[in-house]
């Protein structure tokens, strides 16, 4: 009797030991997606009236995407006086697709990148500042509130 | 009564353990019994309690959800929204989830006008009470396990009680499919135990073992091995966590806090964005989520959105994780994308919920939870009417050494149930130190 018991517990020890976490890599074993990824690079200082380029470079799954479904360019300021229409990205190659525009004015903006392939849909945005920044605009950031101006149009 | 049975070893000594069982067991049966009868009714309970927060006129558009948060944050100032789940119908409100001075509400929008119809403390839902009591015990994480393992010995009463019930000797179906009316009380009293037992074990077996995934320490023990597997749940649905940004915290935007700073980096500043919440809604849409679909809002800077829908159909489940910079959807699960045990537990859950067919399946379940107290009930009474006026009334203990073949039962049942096991190794020890060595508590309990 005293046996079984000493056998008992080393086995339901055992067990409750071992209690389960996942495996690291356990993603691999369900759907899986390969979302595209986008680096928006932006001239280090902007200055208005002068022409700059805008830089969008596309990966996906590791590799540089070349012939993207489509890239467009949306950019616009943050209190909503300066909207730019949507236009479509240069492809330059190596994954790099590219917008030249000049700014009219100093202020705080914001770009947008709709960007499609191979079923990944992305639509990263960043905030840059061309010039420099006013006092609202400066108030607004501490503020800490995302508010833009944008209209919300569908996409594809 | 207990002339007429077989008197061999093997028969008694599953009665002991069944009767044993049924004693501690019957107060937890009947309270997950009852607490789950009313839980099942929870989408109709909750559409009366509610229907003031969730009924609105529609008239004209809807305004933007980030209005929505605006104006929530200007009733909750230092609120943190967590949650945001659109009304599924042009006539239902739309709920934003907060956390505020450590308490979780749900502020109940009218999305055509704005305003804040109604607040309500999670603390304050009487059906997360309810389920509470039946998950925990309203016991936190001991209740849990008190309750899986009383949901654990009701697999033993079934499978005891299976064997006390098969008939041993050809006789009519009496007392065994319906009960003997005529043949006096004590066959009354216990035809009423068995036969209606009999009938609910299956039902019974099927709540437990559909409730058991659920459960703190053999639930997620179990789900864990089947993502393991591959033929469980995806990751971050039960286990696991979600995806996270590939956005290198470098790249993000800092909002300048340093507020009398002027001078603030503008290389901070420049960076990317969160998403806005009206550009994860039309992500939503475009994946095609079920309508009653709610998003979790990333509260870490590499948090994900997730946009999550377990409505009353399994087949509808889905669940979404979204990049908060890029958007781009970093995973994406359907019940189609749930291995082959992942699938049969979220139907387990939808049918012991009682929502994946309805009306029916609430009926159905609650007649299986009615059966379950009137067996516990009338197996406490047939205890009660026989017992003799000193002691439990125990049926005899035989040497269980002599039991090999009930003994690798209860040792497979360990196993399969390590809680069981665990609870055995405590009844031995007790037996062992307690019982065997006093002789009023051995005469007590016949053993």
């Amino acid at each position: 009797m005293k046996k079984n018991i000493c056998i008992f517990l080393i086995f339901i020890f055992s067990i409750l030991l071992c209690a389960c976490s996942l495996e690291k890599d356990v993603t691999a074993l369900y759907k899986e997606e390969t979302p595209l990824e986008a680096e928006i690079i932006i001239p280090a200082s902007f200055s208005a009236n002068t022409q700059e380029t805008i830089k969008a470079v596309l990966t996906q799954g590791g590799n540089k995407v070349e012939n993207a479904d489509f890239v467009h360019f949306k950019i616009w300021k943050h209190d909503g006086s300066l909207k730019y229409s949507m236009e479509q990205a240069e492809k330059e190659g190596n994954g790099t697709y590219t917008l030249s525009k000049s700014f009219d004015g100093d202020g705080l903006y914001y770009i947008k990148v709709h960007a499609s392939n191979d079923g990944s849909i992305i639509m990263p945005q960043k905030q840059f500042v061309v010039g420099r920044l006013s006092e609202s605009e400066l108030k607004f950031l501490k503020k800490g509130i995302q508010k833009q101006e944008e209209s919300h149009e569908h996409h594809h | 009564m207990e002339t007429k049975q077989p008197n061999t070893s093997l028969y008694r000594t599953v009665w002991r353990w069944h009767f044993y069982a049924g004693i501690i067991f019957a107060p937890l049966l009947i309270i997950l019994a009852v607490t789950g009868s009313i839980y099942l009714f929870k989408p109709q309970i909750e559409q009366v309690l509610y229907q003031d927060y969730q009924e609105v006129v529609p008239r004209g558009d809807k305004i933007q959800p980030s209005q929505q948060f605006e104006k929530v944050k200007e009733l909750y100032p230092d609120a943190v929204v967590t949650k945001y789940h659109p009304g599924e119908s042009a006539s239902r409100s739309s709920e934003v989830s907060i956390t505020s001075n450590d308490e979780s509400l749900t502020i109940f929008i009218d999305p055509y006008t704005g305003k804040s119809i109604g607040e309500l403390n999670d603390e304050d839902r009487i059906m997360d009470k309810i389920e509470e009591i039946h998950g925990e015990l309203m016991a936190g994480t001991l209740g849990d396990r008190i309750v899986e393992l009383a949901a654990c010995w009701a697999v033993v009463l079934i499978v005891s009680g299976l064997y006390l019930w098969y008939p041993k000797k050809k006789q009519s179906l009496s007392g065994i499919l319906f009960p003997r009316m005529n043949k006096g009380k004590n066959i009354l009293r216990r035809d009423l135990h068995a036969v209606p037992a009999f009938w609910i074990s299956a039902g019974m077996l099927f709540l437990i073992m559909t409730g058991l995934p659920w459960s703190g320490f053999w639930g997620s023990n179990f789900q864990s091995i089947a993502t393991n597997s591959g033929s469980g749940y995806p990751p971050s649905i039960w286990t696991g966590s979600a995806p996270t940004s590939s956005i290198k915290t470098k790249d993000i935007a800092d909002v300048p806090w340093a507020a009398e700073n002027l001078d603030v980096p503008i290389s901070d500043i420049q960076g990317f964005i969160p998403l806005s919440i009206e550009d994860v809604v039309m992500i939503a849409n475009r994946e095609g989520m079920h309508p009653s679909y709610s998003i979790n809002v990333p509260t870490e800077a590499d948090g994900v959105y997730t946009l999550s829908a377990f409505p009353p159909k399994a087949q509808d489940e889905a669940t979404i994780h979204i990049d908060q910079y890029s958007g781009a959807v970093l995973a994406d699960y359907r019940y189609d994308h749930y291995g082959l045990v992942g699938k049969i537990v979220a139907w387990g859950i939808t049918l012991h919920k009682g929502t994946q067919f309805g009306l029916i399946n609430q009926l159905f379940s609650l007649l299986i939870c009615l059966g379950i107290m009137l067996v516990a009930f009338s197996g406490f009474y047939l205890w009660w009417k026989r017992k003799p006026q000193k002691g439990l009334g125990a049926p005899k203990a035989p040497q269980i050494k002599n039991m090999k073949s009930f003994l690798f039962l209860l040792i497979g049942l360990g196993f399969l149930f390590p809680l069981v096991g665990l609870s055995l190794i405590v009844v031995w020890l007790i037996d062992w130190f307690i019982i065997k060595r006093i002789s009023a508590v051995k005469k007590f309990l016949n053993a």
